[in-house]
């Protein structure tokens, strides 16, 4: 008997020492946006910033990336994730950037300058000293290529990520020895700074031309397929690859002709595969990676809290989380059933049972073409009452159009009973899962039932329209106007809840062809005022994105953008003294 | 003997081409492969989702498409194509079950030899404190989730590291990047990667084998032809190596072929924790993806190993017992 309990005791010690091990922090603790990055809200730009001689010379610095990189060609549609794009950033010449203040701004190691001389035409001027790592000089020809394999009349066949403007791109050309480039467009594109930027970087010329004859298409194709499947062997970056282990690891070392300004100071970059987001954190205490940039969740952020010497921060992105109502539906085709189910929904409380948990900065998103850092935005939804939360105007907005059984079981003007709406979500993502379970909780005060079910595949079932109320999330390009073309037109290939305005279709046609930036923000505003008042789409917030490092390293940021923190990493380093 | 085993390898082969038909056919209606096409922001324009449709050859029906990919299989080797271009699943297939196999092979003997070695001392000891603590943690590895008990290791692994100064125990991936040269670093950093997922797939079968061990032993311990043995004046390891343990590994057998299928299972999750690129690793990419041609072939390599350690067990069966032999 003795001896059972003898056991039963030690057993006990074992199992409580097991989920002390589990549960139990590091000690010393940074909290989220603390450490390093105590000043990134106001200086997003220049946080965690170290001086060159700061830092020492050498080292290898690891980041882990939660995809494997499977196509090496961001123009493509395979290549285009956000990891194959963060681990060729340091590889690729571009003209624009994005900022981590969100701002687009010029790649000035590689250009001299990028202007709109006149409404129809962009003069680009590269650096002389721009060159690839085999001595080739960055030129229109890589211009040229990178034009043409993205506009489907000279290869159709290319399987590009989309067209973003492209298609309206006259010609280029080039001059003074192919070191100035002037690109002629057929009508005027608001967005001409999307052209040749960070999302869709140059590749070069001279490499695919020798795939095929880059003057037809299937020249063209030739060379854009070989940058899909070939691990780069050219960089015209600071650093350059020194060894690609599929599912592994991304090794880059120092490109020894980099003629950027910035020379990198770390021996080695490492972007090491990590698809579990939640094994990241051990692996940044275990210091097997030193820089983590995870979807964040709430796991994620308190695991991080408790690693000491290791700082956090989050920053609010360019991807916004939102209902769609899917207008084919008869009954959600009336515009008053819409605007009262989106009157009910309280955004403020959306946010505090979901990703408020991680971040209590995140605020009710109130515009469908700007996020709040882009110049533009403007609060377009407060004044409709949507996402308030205000039961009694939502029912105000039914009795008024009609409806009865108001509250109870809600039977729209024409004596029809309003059936029971399906929302979905994504299986699996429990922030979306309470997003729905909510809406359906704020639908049921206005006597609407709302069944919660799941999909496996989100694109099959928008593509499909299988669904009356829908909860996902958009990332948005930098670029508003071209962006508002792909979301919001009628003949959009995104357009799965069937949304129709013409005068929103013109708005916007009109911004994304303007010489006039401020004129078309404002045209885009105007759209923006119709379709919030149209109730098809409600913006709930922008989604956080999350940097983590150890405090050893410097120059580390969140950039927020679809660059993310490799933006800058000719500046990375490890600081003096570590 | 061969005339038994080619017996047993022709029953297989029936029974993998309805495996192949039934992987082919759930991995087809499980997921529309061109979703994450579908899914991009901004979508993939409509030249880009006819090619990847051809491509795929979703343009044909279910059964000519599982014809299309067996005979492509059997005359080629061809696994069919993975919704990422790029990649050659067959290609990709071979080094990750490398992986995989020495992640399972060693964690397999570890816990053979553990189970073995614990289920005859505590049916030996029955009773006795050994028995109740090896029984406590048997049941405590067997309730454990494989993902939970690995994030303890993790943990466990970092205190190790803080107390001995350096890093002698990974917790993500199966080398060093880039591997540390020299022949002995570099040995240390192989085992230092291998020493946690190791650890977490050998208890998860540990536990159960070796409570299986320890019922078999105590069931043969207690026959009469071991009492005869005994009575007649054997040494006690010449009955317990010879006589007991012997008949009571025929049992262990059974279940450790049977129970194949579960460690693959458990490699899956394992070797998810620990990032290691293996055979789990690249089912789950391919759920993930969509990629049902990626799918059915791992289900198709699974089925393969489940029937091969089946027919292994047949042939132990002979080994261990030559009544089965002769039948």
């Amino acid at each position: 008997m003795r001896s059972k309990r003898a056991v039963a005791a030690a057993g006990l010690a074992a199992v409580t020492a097991l989920v002390v091990a589990a549960c139990g922090g590091g000690g010393g603790t940074t909290a989220s946006g603390g450490g390093v990055y105590g000043d990134c809200k106001t200086d997003p730009n220049t946080c965690n910033s170290v001086a060159a001689d700061q830092l020492q010379q050498g080292g290898q610095v690891t980041i882990a990336s939660e995809k494997n990189i499977d196509n090496w060609n961001v123009i493509s549609s395979e290549g285009n994730t956000d990891w194959t794009a963060y681990a060729m950033k340091p590889l690729m010449p571009y003209v624009f950037y994005t900022a981590p203040d969100l701002k687009s701004t010029l790649n000035t190691d590689v250009m001299d300058s990028a202007e709109l001389t006149n409404p129809t035409t962009v003069t680009y001027k590269i650096k002389q000293a721009a060159t690839w790592d085999d001595g080739t000089p960055v030129s229109a020809d890589d211009f040229i290529f990178n034009w043409k394999t993205q506009a489907p009349a000279y290869c159709p066949d290319c399987e590009t990520a989309g067209n973003g403007g492209f298609d309206q791109i006259a010609n280029v050309v080039g001059s003074d020895g192919g070191k100035t480039v002037t690109l002629t467009l057929s009508k005027p594109y608001t967005d001409w700074q999307s052209f040749f930027g960070s999302a869709a970087p140059l590749y070069p010329a001279h490499i695919a031309a020798q795939q095929g004859d880059l003057s037809t298409p299937a020249g063209l194709k030739a060379g854009f397929d070989y940058f899909s499947k070939t691990v780069p062997n050219y960089t015209a970056g600071p650093f350059k690859v020194e060894n690609w282990q599929d599912n592994v690891a991304l090794t880059l070392v120092p490109n020894p002709k980099w003629y950027g300004a910035t020379k990198p100071k770390l021996d080695r970059l490492v972007v090491r595969v990590i698809t579990d987001a939640t094994q990241e954190p051990i692996a940044l205490q275990n210091n097997e990676v030193q820089v983590l940039f995870p979807q964040p969740q709430v796991d994620i952020v308190q695991q991080l809290a408790s690693i000491p010497n290791v700082s956090q921060n989050q920053a609010q992105g360019l991807s916004w989380e939102h209902y769609d109502f899917n207008l084919v539906n008869p009954f959600l085709k009336d515009k008053a059933l819409r605007q009262a189910l989106f009157t009910a929904v309280n955004r403020q409380d959306v946010i505090a049972k979901t990703v408020g948990q991680f971040n209590p900065d995140i605020k009710p998103l109130d515009n469908h073409m700007f996020v709040p850092e882009q110049e533009g935005y403007q609060d377009n939804i407060a004044s409709t009452g949507q996402g308030t939360g205000d039961i009694e105007k939502a029912k105000q907005i039914l009795t008024t159009a009609g409806y009865t059984g108001v509250g109870t079981a809600l039977v729209a003007p024409n004596g029809q009973a309003v059936p029971p709406l399906r929302i979905k979500y994504t299986t699996g993502n429990a922030v979306r899962q309470n997003e729905c379970e909510l809406f359906a909780g704020y639908a049921k005060q206005l006597g609407v039932t709302v069944e919660v079910s799941t999909t496996d595949s989100l694109g099959t079932t928008l593509g499909s329209g299988d669904y009356d109320v829908i909860v996902f999330g958009w990332i948005m390009s930098p670029f508003p106007f071209g962006g508002a073309q792909q979301l919001w037109l009628s003949t959009s290939a995104s357009n799965y809840g069937k949304y129709v305005n013409p005068q929103v279709d013109q708005l916007i046609n009109d911004a994304a062809s303007s010489s006039d930036r401020a004129a078309a923000t404002q045209q885009l505003n105007q759209a923006d005022k119709i379709m919030s008042d149209d109730a098809y789409v409600l913006p709930l917030y922008q989604k956080p994105t999350l940097v983590a490092t150890q405090n050893t390293i410097g120059n580390i940021r969140n950039n927020a953008s679809l660059d993310g923190p490799t933006y800058n990493t000719a500046e990375w380093g490890i600081r003096s003294g570590s | 003997m061969l005339a038994f085993a080619l017996r047993r390898v022709l029953v297989s082969i029936p029974v993998l081409l309805v495996a192949s038909f039934i992987v082919f056919a759930l991995g087809a209606a499980s997921a529309n492969p061109l979703a994450p096409l579908l899914e991009k922001n901004p979508p993939a324009p409509p030249n880009v989702i006819a090619a990847e449709t051809v491509r795929l050859h979703l343009d044909q029906p279910l059964i000519p498409r599982y014809f299309s990919w067996l005979g492509g299989l059997i005359l080629h080797g061809d696994f069919g194509p993975s919704v990422t271009s790029t990649m050659d699943i067959g290609a990709e297939l071979g080094p990750r079950f490398l992986v995989t196999i020495r992640l399972i092979a060693l964690a397999m003997v570890i816990a053979l030899v553990l189970a073995i070695v614990v289920g005859v001392l505590t049916a030996v000891k029955q009773y006795s404190k050994t028995d109740y603590i090896a029984t406590f943690l048997g049941f405590l590895f067997l309730a454990m989730p494989s993902f939970w008990l690995a994030i303890l290791l993790k943990q466990g692994g970092i205190a190790v590291n803080g107390a001995v100064g350096y890093p002698a125990i990974y917790t993500i991936g199966s080398a060093s990047v880039p591997p540390p040269t020299g022949f002995g670093a570099n040995l240390a950093d192989i085992l230092g990667h291998m020493i946690l997922p190791t650890i977490a797939l050998a208890l998860i079968s540990y536990a159960s084998w070796s409570r299986f061990t320890r019922a078999s032993m105590l069931e043969v311990l207690n026959s009469d032809y071991v009492r005869l043995a005994r009575s007649k004046g054997l040494s006690r390891r010449t009955v317990m190596v010879k006589h007991a343990l012997r008949t009571a590994l025929i049992p262990l057998t059974t279940v450790t072929a049977l129970d194949i299928a579960s460690i693959i299972g458990g490699a899956v999750v394992t070797e998810f924790v620990f990032q290691w690129k293996g055979l789990g690793d690249f089912f789950l990419n391919a759920v993930r993806s969509n990629d049902t041609y990626a799918t059915s072939s791992w289900l198709l390599v699974s089925a393969v190993v489940v029937i091969a350690f089946n027919l292994i067990a047949d042939l132990l069966y002979g080994v261990l017992d030559p009544r089965i032999r002769h039948a």
